[in-house]
């Protein structure tokens, strides 16, 4: 079964169909040739009826491919898929009341214990089961009914096996099972917690509740009369269960699938929710201080700006990216200029590295290099920063009337300090060059990138 | 800019932007046509044949290929038609695949009227206009190594190019990029086609990997 993971889907296949498309969903799934797979079939239900019965069960149980594909949207691969490849064998009906069918193929399975054990009392609890978790449980039932199909066996070998003695019992264990499989983790832990199975010893003393009561339990069978009339009466309860199960089941599987659908609506009316909950919180708030803000131009633009960079981060924000990487802490400096002096910052960043303690000189540098552009060049700054595998490099330009770098007054710590200075004790260099027509500020800051991703 | 006359359509759905460009379109720009969907935008283009399209890059209508659509479904003009693709988003995916879908340009709506009426006649000239982001989503495509040999092969930018595209990545106008470079303004806006050229046609590995990390193509 380690094998059904590669395999593709167990889906109804609605192109190639004779029936309902079970047979070549079936072929395709264990990738053999279809006609292979409807004679056995064929064969099958002419022997005993088995394969009507096994064809019927595949036909409810099975989703058609338009639905698995729905559902693998949600789930990695069809959850029935496990249990049914352990169970495609083919099997025989009528060995449960002792009559073989000639020719018996070396995997007799009935299907009142197919209807009893599955679809019978763990229906729901199985399904649910399939929903929660992927493998674990189908892997556990197959390995049960291929215990009971080698008992059967045996049985029918003539081997003497004290049937009335396995019998009561794996059906203790089954249910016992069943309904530890229905409970939840919490519950699970809860209930070993009261039963004192987390101390010393504990263990051993619910394995021996456990066996006092398998035993009461076979005192009472065994007491109760011969073992032809527990026979008949178990088959006639397992019969009747069937037929409730295959009544109710259609039934049961439309009102699970509703309850898929309403959780899906659910979670888009939640996302809805979120959306609108997030525009009325910026975009609403930022729309009325715009109205009554609508004589100040400087103001509009300002709070514009703002806005618009908050909705951009939302809607196009990489979901890869982290808030410590270099790209991302330049554009929330140019973001805090933005918002102190109102002039636009347009960044541009190409490449991208986590930031480290050299980095942070970098975007100080950058940071103040970006108040000054926008403070005496005015207009719009444009901020270009290149991180490659050799450097980490910034561009800060504006386009304001310019000064002389030679001629800084001995005061203006800004530059010479905060951007000349820093840069050059994190090993780097800054370069100021001035014209007429604008100052561009370049920051270099050589190797240590040697965490740079491949490629950002 | 060679020529100082263009005919313009104007493709957005947003009648209140379509006036205000028209409005700081300047002079020698003849607005010809205006539509607001998919539909629309090509029986206009097709009816009027301008020289210059400024194109929305989200439209409705159509198939919900907006821009894209716009210019597949005008390729028979794509010789004499320019598209050059206008967008409030910036994101790379939308700005990519509207240029390799044929545009000759892309730029922001924020961008100023004298600045805008430039791109028209440089995209009506048959040259390429590059915004800074644009450039930037180039160099992040094409990886900033410069090619082994500078022949003209699509899978990467030869030095000249990529200093070309450093420099307009770093807010520089071609007439600066010309006299930072020591070149003609004639000779950058070559090499900006020719990078324009690559970013349409090339099917390198990087990039195909680089636009699928970012959901585009």
């Amino acid at each position: 079964m380690t094998t059904a993971p590669l395999r593709p889907p167990l889906a109804r296949r609605s192109g190639d169909r004779m029936i309902a498309g079970v047979c070549s969903g079936l072929a395709h799934h264990l990738g053999w040739p279809v006609r292979n797979v409807r004679i056995a079939m064929a064969l099958a239900a002419v022997a005993g009826g088995a394969g009507a019965v096994f064809y019927a069960w595949l036909w409810i149980m099975v989703p058609t491919a338009d639905e698995a594909a729905r559902r693998n949207a949600r789930r990695p691969a069809s959850p029935i898929a496990p249990a049914v490849s352990g169970a495609v064998m083919p099997s025989t009906a009528g060995t449960f009341d002792g009559g073989s069918t000639a020719g018996a193929p070396p995997q007799p399975r009935t299907e009142a214990d197919f209807s009893g054990r599955t679809l019978g009392s763990g229906g729901n609890g199985t399904l649910r089961g399939w929903s929660a978790v992927p493998y674990g449980k189908e892997i556990l039932l197959g390995a049960g009914l291929l215990l009971v199909a080698g008992i059967l066996i045996a049985q029918m070998m003539g081997a003497n096996v004290p049937l009335g003695t396995i019998i009561p019992a794996a059906a203790v264990l089954g249910g016992a099972a069943i309904a530890w499989m229905q409970l939840d983790e919490n519950r699970r832990s809860g209930l070993l917690e009261k039963a004192g199975a987390r101390q010393q010893g504990g263990w051993v003393r619910v394995a021996a509740g456990l066996a006092l009561v398998v035993a009461g339990v076979l005192v009472t069978v065994s007491g109760s009369g011969s073992w032809e009339q527990t026979w008949l009466a178990l088959l006639a309860s397992v019969a009747v269960l069937g037929g409730v199960a295959l009544v109710l089941l259609p039934w049961g599987l439309k009102f699970w699938r509703d309850l898929e659908t309403e959780r899906a609506g659910r979670v888009r009316e939640t996302e809805r929710a979120e959306i609108a909950a997030h525009l009325h919180d910026s975009v609403l708030q930022t729309l009325a201080l715009i109205q009554r803000r609508a004589g100040n131009e400087h103001d509009v633009v300002r709070l514009a700006r703002a806005q618009e960079r908050e909705l951009r981060g939302w809607l196009y924000r990489d979901t890869a990216a982290d808030p410590a990487q270099l790209s991302e802490r330049i554009k929330a400096a140019a973001g805090e200029v933005e918002d102190a002096l109102g002039n636009p910052v347009e960044v541009v960043t190409v490449g991208d590295v986590l930031v480290t303690e050299r980095h942070d000189a970098l975007v100080q540098a950058s940071r103040e290099a970006m108040f000054n552009a926008a403070r005496h060049g005015g207009g719009t700054v444009s901020v270009y920063a290149e991180i490659s595998a050799g450097a980490a490099e910034v561009f800060v330009r504006d386009r304001g009337p310019g000064f002389d770098p030679q001629a800084l007054p001995a005061d203006r710590l800004g530059v010479r300090e905060s951007i000349i200075g820093r840069m050059k004790r994190h090993g780097g260099s800054a370069v100021i060059t001035s014209s007429n027509e604008g100052t561009e500020v370049r920051l270099t800051l050589p190797g240590g990138t040697e965490n740079v991703e491949a490629k950002p | 800019m060679t020529q100082q006359t263009a005919r313009v359509v104007i493709v957005d759905d947003h009648a209140i932007f379509r006036s205000g460009l028209k409005a700081d379109l300047g002079d020698g720009i003849d607005v010809v046509g205006e539509a607001a969907t998919v539909e629309q935008a090509i029986a206009v283009i097709a009816q009027t044949g301008p020289d210059v399209v400024l194109l929305d890059v989200h439209l409705p209508g159509g198939m919900g290929g907006g821009g894209r659509e716009v210019i597949a479904g005008s390729a028979a003009l794509l010789g004499t038609t320019r598209f050059l693709a206008l967008s409030v988003s910036d994101a790379a995916e939308d700005v990519v695949a509207v240029i390799r879908a044929g545009a000759r340009g892309y730029v922001t709506k924020t961008i100023s009227g004298a600045e805008i009426t430039t791109a028209v006649f440089r995209v009506a000239g048959g040259d390429a206009v590059f915004s800074p982001r644009l450039a930037g989503f180039v160099l992040d495509a094409f990886g900033t190594a410069p090619a082994d040999i500078a022949d003209d092969e699509l899978d990467r930018l030869s030095a000249r190019e990529l200093e070309v595209m450093r420099l307009i990545a770093r807010g520089y106008s071609y007439k600066e990029v010309a006299k930072e470079l020591f070149i003609s303004i004639k000779t950058v806006e070559t090499h900006v086609s020719a990078v324009l050229r690559k970013l349409q046609l090339s099917n390198r590995h990087e990039l195909t990997k680089w636009a699928a990390e970012r959901r585009l193509l």
